[in-house]
């Protein structure tokens, strides 16, 4: 919202205040001021001048040579322009001035106007067209003003911009300013200022209001008070400079003097009003209803035809509906040239009403903002004798004696009890009553005293905001200044059990980034059809921004690949990625909330180069083992010994895939990412993928695992390897020798597979390296060729494994 | 005897001074201190001593061992050296191989240290679902229905259930949750993912991440709650940080702030960062209003609180001096490896 200055003083004198005070205390009063300019700073060096004399360039066709009397002195002064004539007011600029608009820069960017020579002969200023002071189009030709104006007078003032611009933004809370006046009263208190006393002057004529028109409201529950006055013999025409000039200041668009008088005194006090033309309100009777089932269209003044429903509050005449209350007037009644006998609506409806049909109609006008976030019921009566001043002096006509006021009651104070001692509690301050009551009163809350400790609040209606002491209590805290309250920091430490957080999760990140993935942040919003990948039970939005953030994520995978393929798409090829996420969706059963199932996912990521950049060794890419080695790096971090992986095919998204299972729990998935995926985010290149369950995973972790005493005797190693047939998996030849080993089983690992020379068609060769100990003794030899004939027997049956060699280190 | 020794002794060391290759190492071996090398056979001759000079005789002849068993083993490991040295001339100017250094993301790292900071002075830390009921999202937390407080927020419907569920546009639903299962006092920070349906650009995203606070017990007061603020911002951001508690409104506290630090980039003369008003925005908070407190069946005369809230983005953006929060959700290497 702006608000202008000039406008505030002449409703609380604001001398010697400056504007950056003015901003300052209204923020630090809550009414947030975003900007504020001062208009008469853009014309610098710009004066109202008379043009004396104009005569002919002798050296171009074109060009005037003209003198400017400029006040206090004559300039010679070249101009371009076609109208230039003597006895003109026009704007000048003077040598030092910057012009707001270059018109031969093709971005229009200003310029200082220096002492220039045009075609030899200096010029000592410039006189400006419009376009070039940024107030309107007009390129080809200079302004001129009126001739009254006075010569010399600087043009900001002459313009009316002798003013500043305050933009401010304002908390759903406080509809009392959204308008001059509340803005004023709010800086009465802050200044200590008295508010200027208003004096509004009409003279009423003829017959009674009440025999022009009348008002019937029959939804009362909508619409608490109507008030209307009546003027006859009106000449509609364009608004006078002040009126103009005052409602283009703050941004809205000057129509004619009727319509700018009803924005003029909305702007003014906060009252939206609507003027309609008496001639076409039909019977000259207003109805305030609800529509009948046949009304469901309806065109609004600026030409769209709406859809009206039951619920919305409409004003009618005998016939048909001439407004939507609250929210905007209609074509069927609007004001025009030929207007001569005016209605004037000001009004008070249900500020839920207006909300829900403003929602409804997608239309929202400066009148059903201010109703749906409440304007003072005991202001309509005012607004109407003040727009009722500046209509017949700006437009004539003769006003009608008295206002048709139809109200549900009377609207009074809100009485509240405040006590001093739960403002003090609350504030933490230490207030007296006399300072709470006089601080109240400053924002024209007249207070009481019930007792020594209690005050009796008179709450205005316009403070709509203020039901119940607490709200009070902000009053007191707000207008007393918060910076005025000093801070107290004697937080007790405490040891609360009940909201502990999970630490592992804190842990699992700095062991992944030391372990040299990059962590990442993926967008929990997705493409249905991304979401359905993973999922067919996803979340679905009902206003999505845009149709590639309609779904929630079911999987971590389409983030992921996202940030890969962004990463390529500007050459860095090697990437580990991890991130820790939720995913959605909705189950069979009933959760925290509704049927949506939330939970918490770890992925890795891995892509390009194991082994980035090493001038000596062979390229390695990622592969499948790497993606393995890493899920395998975290299951040992969190103290797990055992876990399977199972060969699993049926996963669309992947081709080479592992589901990972520990304690019989399936915790997610691993695999490469098949090419379909990887197409549709243009990546190029083979990622490795594993997505794990991060709450099943931390579920299962061994948290505090005792300590055990460090082993007696040395391990003994031996390497083994084993002729299998190709098909025969790794895994389970392991799983044999670890089952005969038994006890003294220590570790194993598999450092070789070879299949080629030397080996029969079919076959291959499996080798690994194996530690055996006891806790009794060292072995010996004849414990580990035991071991030895023993797992070449078991592999021989179970798998017709032949001993291939062994290596005794 | 002892001259023996003493030649000896200039024997082998003349000996040792031409030794080049490993062969010339073995050959010494094998003179001087092998089993049956020239020391040992002086120390058969000790036998044959008188008593009285067998001490004497017997400690130089030790001293000759050790001297020359640690000569020897010098110039073994000089021999050995030059060896390693001459295999081939390594450029020990070749940089060390890349190895992938994996960084936290600026995000977490930022919640990281605010939950650090407020943990040090007791608050627990409580989760909560990002699908919100409008109930835990809106109405306890006092935004009546059809109020223009719900347009402070762009809010997510979800599509089943016609408009009862949403998803959060703030963390302060945990703060209902928290409430509504536990008895007073508490006093803990809520973390987590929020959502706005906002247009996406270098200033806004459709989702950010908040941490919220809530203490409700005994007496809490709005200069508490102050000094708490303050108390995080000389920690977050630096001991000289000042701060401003300006008036504002939230449905769900009474009174309300809205609270700015002074601007670190300009001093608070004034940049384009902080709008050049001197000042930047880092978080809402108030006392809870005692509306919320019924909802939750807390009793408002009984106990008081207050609560607070910051973006987590917002933060970041400040300490770090971003100025484009799509950034955070683009995961550019470049990007993701300067934190
Ligand atoms: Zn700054």
């Amino acid at each position: 919202m702006k608000i202008s200055r000039k406008w505030l003083q002449q409703l609380v004198d604001l001398t010697d205040i400056s504007d950056e005070d003015i901003a300052y205390r209204l923020t630090m009063l809550g009414i947030e001021v975003e900007s504020y300019e001062n208009l008469s700073g853009k014309y610098d060096g710009f004066v109202v001048g008379a043009v004396l004399e104009v005569e002919k360039h002798p050296n171009a066709d074109k060009l005037s040579l003209c003198k400017v009397d400029i006040g206090r002195e004559v300039k010679s002064i070249i101009c371009g322009a076609p109208n230039v004539a003597a006895g003109q007011k026009v704007p000048v600029g003077l040598v030092g001035a910057i012009v707001p608009h270059n018109q031969h820069d093709p971005e229009g960017k200003p310029f200082e106007l220096t002492r220039a020579k045009i075609r030899g002969i200096e010029s000592e200023g410039m006189i400006c067209s419009e376009s070039e002071l940024g107030l309107g189009e007009d390129k080809s030709r200079i302004m001129v003003f009126e001739a009254d104006a006075a010569t010399g007078t600087p043009l900001a003032p002459y313009l009316g911009l002798d003013d500043t611009v305050f933009d401010i933004s304002l908390t759903p809370n406080r509809p009392d300013c959204l308008s001059h006046a509340g803005i004023a009263r709010e800086l009465s208190a802050a200044f200590s200022r008295k508010l200027a006393p208003r004096r509004i002057r009409f003279r009423e004529e003829g017959a009674p209001v009440g025999e022009s028109a009348k008002v019937e409201v029959s939804a009362p529950d909508l619409c608490p008070r109507y008030s209307a006055r009546v003027i006859r013999g009106i000449k509609v025409g364009p608004s006078p400079k002040w009126l103009k000039e005052s409602v283009e200041r703050i941004g809205m668009r000057s129509i004619n003097n009727v319509v700018d008088a009803t924005n003029y005194v909305m702007m003014e006090l906060g009252q939206p009003l609507h003027a309609f033309d008496l001639k076409l309100v039909a019977g000259h009777k207003v109805i305030v209803r609800r529509p009948q089932s046949e009304e469901t269209k309806f065109t609004t003044l600026d030409g769209k035809e709406r859809n009206i429903s039951p619920d919305m509050l409409m004003i009618c005449d005998k016939e048909k509906i001439v407004a939507i209350a609250g929210v905007m007037g209609g074509m069927n009644s609007e004001i025009n040239d030929e207007t001569t006998d005016v209605l004037i609506e000001s009004a008070n409806f249900s500020a839920s009403s207006v909300r829900k049909t403003s929602k409804e109609l997608g239309l929202s006008t400066e009148a059903s903002y201010r109703f749906e976030r409440g304007v003072d019921p005991n202001l309509t009566v005012h607004a109407l004798d003040r727009v009722a001043e500046i209509i017949c002096d700006t437009a004539g006509g003769t006003l009608a004696p008295g206002i048709i006021d139809v109200a549900v009651g009377k609207f009074l104070p809100r009485r509240i009890e405040l006590h001093v001692d739960h403002v003090n509690r609350l504030l933490g301050t230490r207030l007296a009553s006399g300072e709470i009551k006089r601080v109240l009163e400053s924002i024209e809350i007249p207070c009481g005293k019930k007792s020594e400790t209690v005050l009796t609040c008179a709450v205005p209606t316009f403070r709509g905001d203020i039901e119940r002491d607490v709200d009070l209590i902000e009053e007191v805290g707000r207008v007393y200044g918060y910076e005025n309250i000093a801070d107290s920091f004697q937080t007790k430490l405490s040891f609360d059990t009940r909201f502990q957080e999970e630490g592992a999760i804190y842990d699992l990140r700095e062991f992944l980034a030391g372990a040299g993935f990059n962590e990442i942040v993926t967008n929990s919003l997705q493409p249905a059809d991304l979401a359905g990948l993973h999922e067919s039970a996803y979340v679905t939005l009902a206003n999505p921004i845009s149709e590639d953030m309609a779904a929630m994520r079911t999987s971590l995978l389409p983030g992921a690949l996202q940030s890969v393929g962004l990463n390529l798409s500007h050459g860095l090829k090697d990437m580990k990625l991890f991130e820790i996420g939720r995913v959605y969706r909705v189950t069979d059963d009933q959760q925290t909330v509704g049927t949506f199932l939330e939970s918490d996912r770890i992925s890795i990521v891995l892509s390009g180069t194991a082994d980035p950049m090493s001038y000596d060794r062979k390229e390695a890419k990622f592969d499948i083992f790497d993606l393995k080695a890493e899920v395998e790096r975290l299951l040992r971090y969190l103290n797990l010994d055992s876990w399977d992986f199972i060969s699993y095919d049926t996963a669309k998204e992947y081709e080479q895939s592992l589901k990972l299972f520990v304690n019989g729990m399936e915790l997610g998935l691993a695999g490469r990412v098949s090419e379909m995926t990887l197409k549709k985010f243009s990546v190029e290149q083979d990622v490795f993928f594993a997505e794990l369950d991060l709450s099943k995973l931390l579920a299962l972790r061994r948290r505090t695992r005792r300590f055990k005493g460090l082993p007696k005797f040395p391990f003994a190693s031996f390497d083994l390897s084993f002729i299998v047939e190709d098909k025969t998996p790794v895994a389970k030849l392991i799983d044999s020798l670890r089952s005969a080993a038994g006890e003294m089983f220590r570790d194993i690992s598999v450092f070789d597979i070879y299949s080629g020379e030397g080996i029969p068609a079919g076959k291959k060769s499996a080798a690994f390296s194996v530690a055996l100990g006891s806790e009794e003794r060292t072995l010996n030899d004849n414990d580990i060729a035991g071991f030895i004939e023993k797992a070449e027997k078991k592999l021989s049956e179970e798998f017709s494994a032949e001993l291939r060699k062994q290596k005794i280190v | 005897m002892l001259d023996e020794i003493q030649k000896l002794k200039e024997e082998a060391t003349a000996s040792l001074t031409g030794l080049r290759t490993q062969e010339d190492t073995e050959n010494f071996r094998l003179q001087f201190l092998s089993r049956k090398g020239s020391v040992a056979q002086l120390f058969e001759k000790l036998r044959d001593v008188p008593k009285e000079d067998k001490p004497a005789i017997g400690k130089s002849l030790n001293e000759l061992r050790t001297f020359l068993e640690s000569e020897f083993e010098s110039a073994q490991k000089k021999i050995a050296g030059e060896k390693r040295a001459d295999t081939g001339s390594i450029d020990l100017s070749i940089p060390g191989r890349k190895r992938y250094i994996g960084r936290r993301h600026p995000l977490t790292k930022t919640a990281e240290e605010i939950k650090r900071i407020f943990t040090c002075i007791g608050f627990g830390i409580a989760d909560g679902p990002e699908i919100e009921d409008d109930y835990h999202n809106f109405e306890a937390l006092n935004f009546p229905p059809d109020h223009p407080a719900r347009d402070m927020q762009d809010t997510f419907f979800v599509k089943a259930d016609a408009g009862k569920y949403v998803l959060r546009t703030h963390t302060s639903g945990v703060q209902i949750r928290v409430m509504e299962n536990n008895k007073p006092p508490v006093r803990v920070i809520m973390p987590g993912r929020v959502y706005r349906n906002e247009a996406i650009s270098a200033r806004s995203y459709c989702l950010f991440h908040q941490v919220e606070g809530l203490y409700v017990d005994k007496n809490v007061s709005l200069a508490e709650l102050k000094g708490t603020v303050a108390y995080f911002a000389k920690e977050f951001f630096n001991a000289e940080a000042k701060l401003r508690f300006r008036p504002s409104f939230f449905p769900f506290t009474e009174p309300s702030a809205e609270v700015d630090v002074n601007c670190f980039l300009c001093g608070g003369k004034g940049c384009r960062i902080c709008k050049y008003s001197g000042w930047l925005e880092i978080m809402g908070c108030g006392m809870v209003d005692p509306n919320v407190f019924k909802y939750v069946r807390y009793d408002p005369n009984e106990v008081s609180g207050y609560a607070f809230g910051m973006g987590i983005e917002r933060l970041a953006l400040l300490r770090y001096g971003i100025d484009d929060i799509r950034l955070f959700f683009e995961n550019d290497l470049r990007f993701l490896n300067q934190f």
